[in-house]
């Protein structure tokens, strides 16, 4: 826990989940109803939040439905007397489709929590914005959130437009899937009292049960009443863009950190412009902090939409004729399979065709990050090239372009490098593209970044969370991504964490060369698909957990023996077993402090005494020994290899046991005959 | 649910757990089924919860309806424990399409809150939420092929009133008290759907008549398979 002083505001910066902010939302909004199916990537959103009813401490009530359709159907059902909400991913979205159009029609302000994750088929459990886009012409609001923070705060937001007496339609929060739902950071949690100032309690407009004034929601309309009351809905929908921007005034007045439709980053008069939504933002900052006021550059800026349901055009076509832009190159992670441009493209480009006609910026659409690819900082110099050749009036494509699909590139400077067919079509396009260096000048590197790789169930992630939280607290910016497949126990996983060191801005992207590379079992060094020296930086660390392989040997394995990377080894297998830790990670995170130096051990010591999960002693003891006996040669000769010892018990345990347990009664009747 | 306590109903159909449950359930405690877990509280009305507060406890499981009023209303109703000449002239900012929405909790204002209304064609609710009471029947006499009658010697009045109940257009009413009671068909609502007159106790023997005849074995046959 680390108190900021951000003007009057005294807030407390807790690491959390995307997933957990969400949650954290709906119970500031003193959510009434809560009924779920749980889906990847979502779900953790959900069991937070039965964790806590079961704990008392949230007054809601959970239902555990048995589908995302019945879910949908139980807030529609709940929110016509109580404040509702959910969340869902992907196809488990699409399956709430279907009712949620009630919702908006019934004019029922629910809230929705949303992991954006790509739809099959292939299934693909990564995030993109797929489920986002099949849900726009529900009459559903969309806020778009680029962090845990946004997402905690649209949420709470989320109901104060939804419930506005102008509005009242349900809205959905959208997160992207695992690098946003997963990723761990500070967060500031709201006192919940300023919320209850912000937030009304619910009060329906026509409660279900009120018996002086009984009343029937969705009734069958005929032709005349049907389309008089869809010109309502519409009505009270084109209101939410006002009411988003006063929402998010006061939000910034109460909390201090105001909200808008979109957030424009970058120079105020800004030739260049990216256009996107959501969390791949992040490495889109970067680059435009990084491009801006350098020499053959004009103006670039970033514009981050916020709400992209109902789509404010007329307020982000005065925004890009206020900055002068002259070529915009929208960003999407999601299809508008047979249209002209996908949708956020084509919101744009009608919108700024219909407010700026002639003197509307040109406008070019690029696909990427489709079903969880990384969207990195060479992409957005990239786009910002593109953009570039736009403005000087070179020709461009009038359908989308492709990021990282090798035979179609963005630029390619001939017919030999791309798909046959395409060089045909856009040949001409591609010939007279510009490719300029000042784009391209080497990003910089203002983060330090830690990688583990380690088998899923060790620990690795717990103990990569509990360094985020030790370096918050010690006034910098950390985030940590864990990678998640569909890799089981025992595979190898990474996780990473970045140190953004007393940073004025907020980093969330990775430059992906690492300060430390932590191998959590020294078996890694032989995985015939693991490089682990891949990205390391030179005079970078390489931590092995080991007992049985002096740093010498490490270097002999991995053919690095005049490299210039230092190697540790930790026995913390060895202290886990002798503590009688089921867990050797709290060993690696006091190794990992030995290593890396930049959060003072001693400091983050008063951190994990608080937080160290249980059993504490043990634990804390751990954090020590790790610490102490982290060494960048062996001391003593190589020790015999000790492996933890597996039981009987373990051996042993079959599945159907497991529900033998569980049901007493239905054995002894077996056993009966 | 403050004093809710928790039953936890597992195992089998006959085990002591489920026994028990079934003994302990009374009218008085309202049961929230979830899953395998059930919650018990005490119901609203219970005797020993009605015993002292009555009107408070109704109060607060039904809450009122929310009032949407617009400027004539609130200068007519001139509604108690707001600021009338500060809503009004608020009101009169906005424009005719300005609305009060009062919330009244426990007798006082809880929330009064100028708003334009967003709506283009007024006539219709918001989410097109229907009135119940407010609603005009319509005159569905047209949809029937055959007519219905109760034939007051047959019906059995107040100590029946099955067809009152599966009657789907509520079109049948009970008729006066006791035992002189009978029931009635109110012609506008009545569709001919034949419901009444299959699910009738008496098998409509002297009871329902169709286009005036007690008892046509013809139409049994159809409605019947006999």
């Amino acid at each position: 826990m680390n108190v900021l002083i951000r003007g009057r505001f005294a807030v407390v910066a807790t690491v959390l989940s995307g997933n957990s902010a969400a949650a954290w939302g709906f119970r500031l909004s003193r959510v009434q109803c809560y009924p779920y199916y749980p889906i990847t990537p979502s779900t953790s959103c959900s069991e937070q939040i039965s964790r806590w009813v079961n704990d008392g401490a949230m007054d809601t009530v959970t239902i555990n439905a048995e589908s995302e359709h019945s879910a949908a159907s139980q807030i529609i059902a709940a929110g016509k007397s109580v404040r509702a909400g959910t969340a869902t991913s992907s196809k488990g979205l699409l399956y709430m489709i279907e009712v949620l159009e009630n919702a908006a029609g019934a004019s029922i302000p629910c809230g929705l929590f949303i992991g954006n994750r790509a739809t099959g088929a292939p299934i693909n459990i990564w995030g993109d914005h797929s489920d986002a886009y099949a849900m726009r012409d529900s009459g559903v609001i969309q806020l778009f959130a680029a962090d845990a923070q946004e997402a905690l705060d649209n949420v709470i937001q989320g109901y104060r437009i939804a419930e506005d007496l102008s509005v009242r339609l349900p809205f959905a929060v959208n997160l992207r899937g695992f690098t946003g739902t997963h990723a761990y950071e500070g967060v500031e949690i709201p006192e919940p009292a300023d919320v209850d100032g912000y937030l009304f309690p619910f009060v329906p407009l026509y409660p279900l049960f009120a018996t002086e004034k009984p009343v029937t929601y969705g009734a069958m309309l005929s032709g005349n009443f049907y389309r008089r009351h869809k010109r309502n809905q519409m009505a009270a929908i084109s209101n939410v863009p006002e009411i988003v921007l006063k929402a998010g005034r006061e939000f910034g007045e109460r909390f201090g950190r105001p909200y808008g439709l979109f957030e424009w980053v970058g120079d105020e008069k800004a030739q260049l412009v990216i256009a996107l939504m959501g969390e791949s933002a992040s490495a889109g900052e970067a680059v435009t902090h990084h491009l801006q006021g350098k020499k053959g550059i004009p103006g670039v800026a970033l514009l981050k939409l916020r709400l992209f349901s109902p789509f404010p055009a007329r307020e982000i076509a005065r925004a890009l004729a206020k900055a002068g832009t002259k070529a915009l190159v929208v960003f999407e992670e999601g299809l508008h399979h047979g249209a002209v441009f996908p949708p956020l493209a084509q919101r744009i480009a009608t919108a700024i065709h219909l407010h700026l006609g002639a003197d509307a910026p040109k406008v070019a659409s690029v696909i990427g990050g489709l079903g969880g690819s990384e969207v990195r900082q060479q992409h957005f110099q990239l786009m910002f090239n593109l953009a570039d050749n736009l403005a000087e009036g070179r020709p461009y494509r009038t359908e989308p372009y492709w990021l990282d699909i090798e035979e179609d590139p963005i630029f390619a400077e001939s017919e030999k490098e791309v798909a046959p067919a395409l060089w045909k079509k856009w040949g001409e396009v591609w010939k007279r593209q510009a490719r300029k260096e000042q784009y391209f000048r080497p990003l910089p590197k203002d983060t330090e970044e830690i990688r583990i790789y380690s088998r899923a169930g060790q620990g690795a992630i717990t103990s990569a969370v509990g360094f985020t939280g030790a370096g918050i607290q010690c006034g910098h910016q950390l985030l940590t991504v864990p990678a998640f497949g569909s890799e089981r126990r025992g595979a190898i996983i990474t996780t990473d964490t970045l140190v953004n060191e007393r940073g004025k801005r907020k980093i969330r992207s990775f430059n992906r060369a690492w300060d430390v590379v932590i191998l959590y079992d020294d078996t890694i060094l032989s995985s015939p698909a693991h490089n682990v020296l891949e990205g390391l930086k030179e005079g970078g660390v390489l931590l092995v957990n080991t007992s049985r392989l002096r740093s010498a040997k490490i270097r002999e394995i991995l053919g690095a023996s005049e490299s210039r990377v230092r190697v540790f080894t930790v026995p913390a297998s060895e202290v886990a077993q002798g503590l009688g830790l089921s867990h050797l990670n709290m060993a690696m995170l006091g190794a990992l402090h030995r290593v890396y130096e930049k959060i003072p051990f001693e400091k983050a010591l008063t951190y994990y005494e608080k937080h160290v999960p249980r059993p504490r002693e043990a634990s804390l003891e751990a954090i020590q020994q790790g610490f102490q006996q982290t060494a960048d040669r062996q001391a003593a000769s190589a020790k015999k290899e000790r492996r933890f010892v597996v039981s009987n018990d373990f051996l042993d345990w079959r599945p159907q046991d497991h529900s033998l347990d569980l049901w007493p009664s239905a054995l002894e009747e077996i056993q009966l005959g | 649910m403050n004093d809710a306590k928790r039953i936890t109903a597992k195992g089998s159909q006959d085990s002591p757990d489920r026994a028990q449950l079934l003994s302990a359930l009374s009218r008085h405690k309202e049961y929230l089924v979830s899953g395998q877990l059930v919650t018990m509280s005490d119901r609203e009305l219970s005797p020993e919860k009605t015993a002292g507060n009555k009107e408070k406890v109704g109060a607060k499981h039904h809450p009122a309806a929310p009032q949407t009023l617009t400027l004539e209303e609130v200068a007519r109703e001139s509604p108690e424990g707001i600021d009338l000449p500060k809503v009004l002239s608020e009101m009169a900012d906005v424009g005719p399409q300005a609305r009060l929405f009062l919330v009244r909790s426990e007798g006082k204002v809880a929330r009064a809150e100028v708003f334009e209304d967003p709506r283009v064609c007024t006539e219709i609710h918001r989410g097109a939420v229907v009135e119940n009471l407010k609603e005009k029947p319509v005159d569905v006499s047209g949809w029937r092929t055959h007519e219905f009658f109760i034939d007051t010697k047959g019906c059995l009045g107040e100590e029946c009133g099955r067809c009152a109940i599966v009657c789907p257009e509520n079109a049948i009413h009970l008729m006066g008290r006791g035992a002189g009671s009978f029931h009635e068909i109110d012609p506008l609502a009545c569709k001919g759907c034949f419901i009444c007159w299959v699910e009738c106790v008496r098998t409509a023997a002297d009871c329902i008549l169709v286009d005036g005849k007690t008892f046509d074995p013809a139409m049994r046959a159809k409605h019947f398979g006999e």
